[in-house]
């Protein structure tokens, strides 16, 4: 009995440990977070809102009014973004890197 | 001190009001309103008339106590001061609106004006905040015509 | 056995103990070996699932092989007892449930490992959130609440078995359902922690947690509603909530989390109320600790019955350093947290969040306050007090009230900004459908002006019908534009709607079911209840029913003995012929335990049209100078309305979680790129 409890005990330590730090070859990694990904983050969260709008606006839920004056705003909003990631774009650098997400 | 006076000769004032316009129809309702003022003092944590577990020694003695209180005509106050005397200050369901129990009421009350006042003052600082330059963080290099395009393009690619 | 649990739950401590500080040297070391480093505090935290699992393994197999060496297995288990409640040992006591605690934390932990790929760097500062809180718990496990702790001297023939009032279908599945809401909140908890510490830019890790969020506060309301269901059904009072302090503590986190569920959307699109919603995922989370500490310590007297111990202090210690920890990186930080949009309009969806959550931390607040009450008055006028539901209903109602009109009200306003003009257009119908109801109701007899409670009960059906008409006007004008665009029929057309934004249209059939849950509560007033010793063919009148007690008798099992009455009923004073249906009421003798416990039985009726009455018979015991069995009726007008409702939010909840279909651009006209059905979010 007692010899089956320590024969598991560490058979179960020794194959947890190899599975934690036997690590052969490279590291299969997701990618790093650029100022790229978060602008583009950004851009599907403003193109989100925008969609919702003019959705909600064929819903008839919006005067005429109100609609142009959030679109515009919204619109604004994407342009900027769409030209950073432009200006990024042209300048060639794919990673500036995390810090540069930091704004 | 006079305050407390005067509230309290206005309580027995209103109390013999209602004792005297009450008549036997009524023993019914007051024996419902003042058995759910108290709690059933078993450990249960319920309320006096909604306490029905199998073998409480205390719900059954508790209600007969309370019929008997209302037969001998006794005011709510004097009924419920019987039972604090004899069960302790614990048999009333909800804190009572004297001395330091006050303060029970009045928290809530307290917390919902002090964050309608917080939200208020957040709201009216949102509204003044200034709004964000969109230009700014594209960048000075841009010039008007390519916000433009850049302004259609998104509007072309969020078409319904 | 036991020594394999034990070891184990050591392996356990180690592994996570590793998780964390190597987590931490890898995220602060910078060199060429941090990233192998972290792999092996990543797997580490893997391989704790292992270890606690096997724990919980050996556990269950200790109380289906009546293993009573093992203390716990011998304090809640028995021979006799069915394998469900054997199973159910896992989570029926202090230690267990610790252990079971710790393992649903370590499978919330392996899956978060296991898709560490989304944003590695954010994942690898949750993974080392996680693993400090599961050291906490491996920590309470080995030193202060060890489950394997063994019997000393002479073993029991038997085991002192599961309490009788968690023998019951439910209580085996509300205590899984509560922890994974409860345990469930830390994930989301150490993503936001997480984006404070490293300063994450944008709102992206909102989007990685929100399924998290919902799925935890789909458990957490499952958890407790059907303790409430349990109480309905077993404890044979009648009601099914009764404000005691470890149904406050389920219900504090609840409130919390609601809260930000609603207020996350603005940060998610407007990126805005960012500390708020810091402090709301910390707060909720630290409910779900303060909740514990208050269920296991027994500083404050509940009827919830686990055994007082002294991990209480372990819990408050806990919460402390979870709190500084908190208060630290958000002095350090908060200036990352800095709101970027500005609020264009008063009226907006943007300020009903802020009303909606205001709401919700005030009914947080006051239930929080109401629960510690009665130790403050304890310490400051030395006075034991009650704070009762009498206290809580009044509060409570208000803000139900308030926040059920928001529900309604919300969804109607635009972001940004809305004006009279499209508040006149969006309004018409749903309050013109709520009047209607109103009249209805009126020309069916109720009369509001009678009692407070009854207006009260009046308002809030106004207002569940007015959210009912929400919901379904949203659905049909959203359904109309699709329609439009596709030719397809309207319901078609509201399947497609709710697959371009599940979580909105989700979030309103969630909203559906809240209503059905209002118009649940309100019936309470309108409560009856009597009660009789009932020998054979005697009678009892309630409402519109007679009963007539046929028979009463007897039986005995290997678990329990058991005594019921057989009831017929009938229409009242309509007693020729067949009864409408008989019911068994049953009380039961537990030998183990030596306790007694009460089965009422329940039935369903149409009183009329429009109300759903239950007709709800206890079996109270019996009289023992007569024999005779003494009978309590109650007749419970639309709770079967409360259990529906929840059906309705699980359901609201679950294709709330389906992955969006970028079905705006596949409903577009051709020329716009079509994209195909089932890509995006």
């Amino acid at each position: 009995m007692t010899a089956t409890v320590a024969f598991i005990c560490v058979f179960v330590t020794v194959s947890i440990l190899f599975y934690v730090f036997y690590l052969p070859g490279t590291l299969k990694l997701g990618p790093e977070k650029t100022r790229q990904t978060y602008l583009r983050e950004r851009k599907e969260v403003v193109y989100e809102n925008l969609r919702d709008l003019n959705f909600e606006y064929k819903a008839g839920k919006f005067p005429e009014a109100d609609y142009q004056s959030i679109k515009t705003s919204l619109e604004d909003e994407a342009a900027a973004i769409l030209a950073e990631i432009a200006r990024l774009e042209n300048a060639g650098a794919p990673t500036q890197g995390r810090k540069g997400a930091r704004s | 001190m006079s305050f407390k006076l005067r509230r309290s000769s206005q309580v027995a004032l209103l109390s013999f009001a209602i004792l005297a316009s009450m008549g036997a129809g009524d023993e019914e309702s007051r024996f419902q309103s003042l058995g759910h003022e108290m709690m059933c003092i078993c450990g249960c944590g319920q309320i006096l008339l909604e306490c029905n577990h199998v073998g409480c020694r205390y719900s059954d003695r508790m209600r007969s106590e309370l019929v008997a209180g209302l037969d001998r005509g006794e005011n709510d106050q004097l009924i419920l001061q019987a039972f604090v005397q004899k069960y302790g200050t614990t048999v009333i369901a909800a804190p009572t609106r004297t001395g330091f129990n006050r303060l029970a009421w009045i928290m809530p009350f307290l917390a919902l004006i002090l964050g309608l006042v917080t939200s208020a003052l957040i709201i009216r600082a949102w509204k003044e905040r200034a709004a964000p330059a969109a230009s700014a963080r594209a960048g000075p290099s841009l010039t008007q015509n390519e916000l433009d395009d850049f302004r259609r393009q998104a509007r072309e690619e969020t078409k319904l | 056995m036991s020594e394999i649990g034990s070891f184990s739950l050591l392996l356990a401590l180690a592994l996570s103990a590793y998780s964390l500080l190597a987590g931490i040297a890898a995220l602060t070391y910078v060199g060429p070996q941090a990233e192998r480093l972290g792999e092996t505090a990543r797997r580490a935290g893997i391989a704790t699932f292992a270890a606690v699992l096997m724990a919980a393994l050996v556990l269950v197999t200790a109380a289906f092989s009546d293993d009573f060496s093992i203390a716990y297995i011998f304090h809640h288990s028995n021979r006799d007892l069915s394998a469900p409640y054997k199973f159910a040992t896992l989570w029926s006591g202090q230690e267990g449930s610790l252990l079971f605690w710790s393992l649903l934390l370590a499978g919330y932990g392996l899956v978060l490992r296991l898709r560490h790929k989304t944003d590695q760097r954010l994942f690898a500062y949750a993974s080392v959130i996680i693993a400090a809180v599961q050291l906490f718990f491996l920590l309470l496990l080995n030193f202060a609440a060890h489950p394997f702790a063994v019997v000393e001297g002479q073993l029991a023939a038997d085991g002192n078995g599961l309490n009788p009032l968690l023998q019951y279908p439910e209580m085996v599945i509300h205590p899984p359902m509560l922890y994974l809401g409860y345990v469930g909140f830390t994930v989301p908890f150490a993503f936001a922690l997480s984006a404070l510490i490293m300063r994450y830019p944008g709102e992206k890790w909102i989007h990685i947690t929100r399924r998290w969020t919902m799925v935890t506060w789909g458990f957490l309301t499952i958890g407790i509603f059907l303790g409430a269901h349990w109480a309905y059904s077993v404890l044979g009072w009648g009601g099914y909530w009764g404000w005691d302090p470890v149904e406050n503590a389920s219900l504090m986190p609840w409130l919390t989390g609601t809260a930000f569920l609603h207020s996350v959307m603005m940060q998610e699109k407007r990126g805005m109320l960012k500390i708020w919603n810091m402090w709301l995922i910390f707060t909720t989370f630290m409910l779900c600790i303060l909740g514990t500490l208050l269920t296991r310590s027994g500083i404050i007297s509940s009827v919830h019955a686990f055994a007082q111990s002294s991990i209480g202090s372990w819990f408050a210690w806990f919460l402390a350093f979870t709190l500084a920890v908190c208060v630290g990186f958000f002095v350090v930080n908060k200036r990352h947290l800095e709101s970027e949009h500005r609020l264009e309009s008063l009226v907006s969806r943007e300020s009903s969040f802020v009303f909606n959550n205001l709401l919700f931390v005030l009914a947080c607040f006051t239930v929080l306050w109401g629960t510690w009450f009665p130790k403050l008055s304890e310490w400051v006028e030395n006075t034991k007090v009650t704070v009762g539901p009498p206290f809580y209903n009044s509060v409570a109602v208000p803000v139900a009230l308030l926040l059920l009109l928001l529900t309604a009200v919300g969804p109607l306003l635009a972001w940004r900004k809305t004006s009279l003009e499209s508040l006149k257009r969006n309004f018409l119908w749903p309050s013109l459908g709520a009047f209607a109801v109103g009249v209805v109701m009126i020309v069916f007899g109720v009369r509001p002006w009678g009692q407070i409670s009854y207006f009260y009960s009046f308002v809030a059906a106004l207002l569940a019908a007015l959210v009912i008409f929400t919901v379904l006007s949203e659905f049909v004008r959203g359904g109309r534009v699709i329609a439009g665009h596709t030719g397809q029929n309207l319901w078609l057309s509201m399947v497609q709607l709710w697959h371009r934004n599940t979580r909105r249209y989700g979030g309103y059939v969630v909203h559906f079911g809240v209503a059905l849950v209002m118009i649940g509560i309100l019936g309470t007033p309108f409560n009856q209840e009597a009660e009789k010793e009932l020998g054979y063919g005697d009678k009892l009148n309630i409402g519109k029913y007679t009963l007539v007690c046929r028979s009463y008798t007897q039986d005995d099992k290997p678990n329990y003995s058991s005594e019921w009455a057989v009831i017929d009923v009938y229409q009242r004073d309509q007693l020729a012929g067949a009864p409408l249906e008989t019911m068994y009421p049953e009380r039961r003798f537990y030998k183990a335990s030596q306790q007694s416990q009460t089965l009422p039985q329940i039935r369903p009726h149409f009183t009329n049209p429009l109300v759903v009455t239950d007709l709800y018979l206890v079996y109270e015991g019996i009289n023992q100078d007569t024999g005779r069995p003494i009978i309590k009726a109650h007749l419970n007008p639309m709770v079967s309305s409360i259990w529906l409702g929840l059906l309705v939010m699980i359901f609201g909840t679950v294709i709330a979680l389906v992955p969006n279909a970028s079905a705006v651009r596949a409903i577009a006209p051709a020329r716009v790129e079509a994209v195909p059905l089932g890509a995006g979010d």
